[in-house]
């Protein structure tokens, strides 16, 4: 019991230091958001009380001192009130980011899983074959297909599959005329949409977990618990499954998290190069748009989702290795 | 019938883009039921291949390229998988060399006993946990070890798991590789104990494999000596201790003495001349008169002094004691080291011996200036060494140096046996150019490295075991030490390198006046290079004075339980 207890702990220590971070830096720098609209606008020409004082009231000018500032952006961050959009605008940044989050958490979120699942069993099975066609095919399309860079992947993949076949939409996460909702025709539009980005992430990213669970399970399987439970008589799938790859899938459980961190803030380039509406589309815009609101609220959330996948590979850490929760 | 028929075994390494080596060659003999059998050799030998091969285990790249191995009048060299899977209850079981790490470390002891008799069905499902209870009794271990995970264990208990676990199977012969091996002395002298008396209780037939030909003699009745992959004698155990008819047995057992003897003799060791020859050891030692006990002659040839040195003691340790904090929540502060004093003249050499957890490797720390000291004082010459900072123990390190227990560990693999020795005489005495490399060869040729040229331009996955410690020593003196520390340097090499080795340091302190604390768990070791002994349980020191007076008159009763825990081949045929 001590043990996710003082994980939580922990976690909830290190996202407390996030958002404080998060709230400090920006003061850290000089002058006030509205200050730096109107410097942009004194450079076509002096500009005068009224436009200043508009600025100020759609912007905003901090009042009170840092402490009372800090209790009330608490206070809005617990309620997700993380202000107005620039670039969106009237649109609150929290509605962006909720509307975006599904997006990437489904279709990136699952295909990380799936990819992992799949390249972990392909590992086990290349390794407990080793020097056969299994072991061999996987390990070699593995480094092969890890190597593509991820855009020319995606740029074959949307000239081929989706230009020159049509088999599948290149671009966006639901068809033009469609509006979200949970109707059976909107997901099976949105599933057809996911499919180009998602195969593209897992042909990029499979091989590696494959590679790595091999490494792992090769070396297991030279390991004396191994060589006691051959002498033991024990079933060969006994073996193989909780003697070797348990063991084996232990330090790659620690990259998985990571993977798992990188969801939400890595989908970047997959959602740029197929227009997907997920939260890297909307980071992008933030960024070039230079709308600060929405980029304060989307760092804080990359932060929060890689603390929280840190904790949740930490439980199952805890489940899986008793050596971790003394 | 024999239980176990091996007939013309031969087993090839075939490594890929390697030539093919014979591990085994034409090994051929047999095992009667109920016999305990020892099968002896050092690294390499192919004792451990052969302990494989015969229970079906040797994996690519090591393969059975010729012979038949009949086990109960079936060949098992050539069964299927299946078939022999099935074989490995009521059949051999193997407990292996490291047992530390033959548990699954993810598995509690209870589903691994769960996974066995789930693999053979031998058990009915409602007799099973009785059963394991009933065999966690067997090899001495309290119940609730079933209910541990490995990483809970001792190595000591580890290794009882193993042996239950393999027992658990009802074999008919029972391969033990180094079972004691990776142990504690104290702790190896109790499992052998527990594996003896299964054998004879559950009378089942056992092969001991083991580079200890005592541990091998005390318990078996019959030994078979291995060398180079060729069975090279094969007798009672009586026989072999007695009248060994082969070279390399002769050898092996002329390496063993007792060192509670008067005149302790390994050959090739001389301990107190100043030059290495194969004579006058024992009595050249020490010189007691019987009746009173009392050692009356100073035992070792005088060290040189030092030119250029203050003529005070090289380390004075007073009142020293090191706790290190709680390991984890809920348990207490270790007192590593408790209240130790002693003082190590220039030339003097002294022995820390004790059990792992006995504290004298700590003690090297704080001596070293790794750890500092929680209480106490520690003097090199006339600085303090405990209170030592940046260039201070820069300085101390050119005059206390390490050899350290591994030689295999303890060189870079990528560097030549030059470069080695270059880093410190560049760093600690100012030498440049062929000045350097000058010193580097006279190294070399100190350690006994010869042709030097030659020795230098070798890497370490070239060298034996031995030469490796070799060049660790000449490492260690490069900077011209006062004290040089050597943990349980010898520990790692086989018998017959030892010996070696040990004259190497011996004659450093004779020669250079160098002073050498000597730690290690093997008293025999110590008799032969020490002439000062410090005893240490639990970080107190519960014996000290002269060696040859200490180990042969132990007062304390945990030097008596160490004594007594050494292997002696004289005691074969004793227990049965």
């Amino acid at each position: 019991m001590w043990y996710p207890l003082r994980k939580l702990g922990l976690l909830l220590l290190t996202a407390w230091a996030a958002i404080t971070l998060n709230f400090l830096l920006p003061r850290l720098m000089p002058g006030t958001p509205a200050d730096a609209a109107i410097a942009k606008l004194a450079q076509n020409g002096p500009v005068d009380p009224a436009t200043r004082a508009a600025i100020e009231a759609q912007l905003g000018v901090p009042t009170g001192d840092v402490w009372s500032q800090y209790v009330q952006y608490l206070g809005n961050v617990s309620r997700l009130d993380f202000g107005v959009s620039y670039t969106f605008f009237p649109q609150s940044v929290s509605s962006l980011v909720l509307n975006a989050l599904p997006w990437t958490l489904v279709m990136v979120g699952l295909v990380t899983i799936v990819a992992f699942v799949l390249g972990t069993l392909l590992g086990v099975l290349a390794a407990w074959k080793r020097g056969t066609w299994l072991d061999t095919l996987p390990t070699l399309g593995g480094t092969f297909t890890s190597a593509f860079p991820y855009f020319w992947t995606a740029l074959l993949l949307v000239f081929f599959l989706g230009y020159t076949l049509k088999w599948f939409p290149t671009s966006g996460a639901y068809g033009l005329e469609a509006t979200p909702n949970l109707s059976l025709a909107f997901i099976g539009d949105a599933l057809g949409h996911a499919w180009l980005p998602a195969v593209t992430i897992l042909v990029t990213s499979v091989g590696g977990w494959i590679l790595g669970m091999r490494n792992n399970m090769i070396n297991t399987l030279g390991d004396d618990y191994v060589t006691f439970a051959e002498a033991n008589g024990l079933r060969t799938h006994t073996v193989a499954i909780k003697y070797a790859a348990r063991n084996a899938i232990l330090p790659n459980l620690t990259g998985f998290g990571l993977a798992l961190g990188g969801v939400v803030g890595g989908s970047l380039l997959v959602e740029q190069v197929f227009n997907y509406p997920g939260v890297g589309y909307l980071l992008f815009n933030a960024v070039t748009n230079q709308d600060f609101p929405l980029m304060q609220a989307l760092f804080l959330m990359i932060t929060i989702s890689i603390l929280l996948a840190n904790f949740l590979v930490d439980i199952l850490y805890g489940l899986l290795d008793p050596r971790t929760r003394r | 019938m024999s239980l176990l028929e091996v007939n013309n075994l031969s087993v090839i390494y075939e490594p890929r883009g390697a030539e093919p080596t014979y591990a085994v060659r034409n090994a051929s003999f047999s095992l009667e039921r109920g016999e305990f059998v020892g099968l002896v050799g050092e690294s390499g030998s192919g004792k451990s291949t052969l302990g494989f091969a015969v229970t079906r285990l040797a994996k690519a790249p090591a393969r059975i390229s010729e012979g038949t191995i009949l086990f109960d009048g079936r060949d098992i060299a050539s069964m299927d998988e299946e078939e022999l899977r099935k074989q490995r209850q009521g059949g051999f079981a193997m407990v292996l060399q490291s047992g530390m790490n033959a548990l699954n470390p993810v598995r509690s002891i209870r589903k691994h006993f769960g996974d066995i008799f789930a693999a053979h069905d031998h058990v009915p499902t409602s007799k099973r946990l009785a059963r394991a209870y009933d065999l966690v009794e067997k090899v001495e271990l309290p119940r609730d070890v079933l209910d541990r995970f490995p990483g809970e264990l001792s190595g000591g208990m580890r290794q009882r798991v193993s042996i239950a676990l393999a027992l658990s199977l009802e074999p008919q012969l029972m391969v033990f590789d180094e079972p004691t091996t990776a142990l504690d002395v104290l702790v190896q002298h109790a499992v052998m104990g527990t594996i003896r008396e299964l054998q004879k209780s559950e009378n089942f037939t056992a092969l001991l494999i083991s580079h200890d030909l005592g541990v091998v003699l005390e318990s078996t009745s019959r030994v078979m000596v291995m060398s180079e992959g060729v069975i090279v004698e094969d007798g009672t155990s009586q026989q072999i201790l007695h009248a060994p008819q082969h070279e390399y047995t002769q050898m092996l057992l002329g390496h063993y003495a007792d060192p509670r003897a008067e005149v302790v003799e390994v050959p090739g060791l001389v301990v107190r001349g100043l030059t290495i020859s194969s004579t006058g050891l024992g009595s050249a030692l020490d010189a007691v008169s019987p009746k009173t006990g009392e050692v009356t002659a100073a035992p070792s040839a005088p060290a040189r002094r030092r030119p250029g040195r203050p003529e005070v003691a090289a380390i004075v340790v007073d009142d020293v004691t090191k706790v290190y904090p709680r390991p984890r929540r809920g348990s207490d502060p270790v007192t590593a080291v408790d209240h130790v004093s002693f003082t190590l003249d220039q030339g003097q050499s002294m022995a820390l011996v004790g059990a792992s957890g006995s504290g004298k490797s700590t003690i090297a720390k704080l001596i070293t200036g790794v750890e500092r000291p929680t209480s106490g004082t520690i003097l090199f010459g006339e600085t303090r060494v405990d209170t030592l900072r940046g260039k201070g123990l820069r300085g101390l390190r050119q005059e206390v140096q390490m050899v350290f227990q591994d030689p295999y560990s303890a060189l870079n693999p990528l560097h030549t046996v030059e470069y080695a020795l270059m880093r410190p005489v560049l760093n600690h005495t100012g030498l440049r150019g062929a000045a350097a490399r000058t010193r580097v060869l006279e190294l070399l040729d100190t350690v006994g490295l010869t042709p030097v040229e030659q020795f230098a331009a070798k890497l370490p996955h070239q060298l034996s075991g031995g030469q490796r410690q070799r060049v660790v020593i000449a490492r260690a003196l490069a900077c011209d030490p006062q004290v040089i520390i050597a943990d349980e340097p010898v520990s790692m090499l086989d018998v017959s390198l030892r010996a070696g080795v040990l004259a190497l340091l011996d004659g450093l302190r004779v020669t250079f006046g160098v002073s050498m604390l000597y730690i290690t768990h093997d008293l025999l070791s110590a008799r032969l290079v020490t002439d000062q002994i410090m005893v240490l349980n639990q970080g107190r020191v519960v014996e000290s004075g002269q060696t040859a007076q200490v180990l042969r008159f132990p007062q304390d009763p945990y030097t008596m339980e160490l004594l007594e825990a050494i292997p002696q081949p004289h005691r074969a045929g004793a227990g049965r």
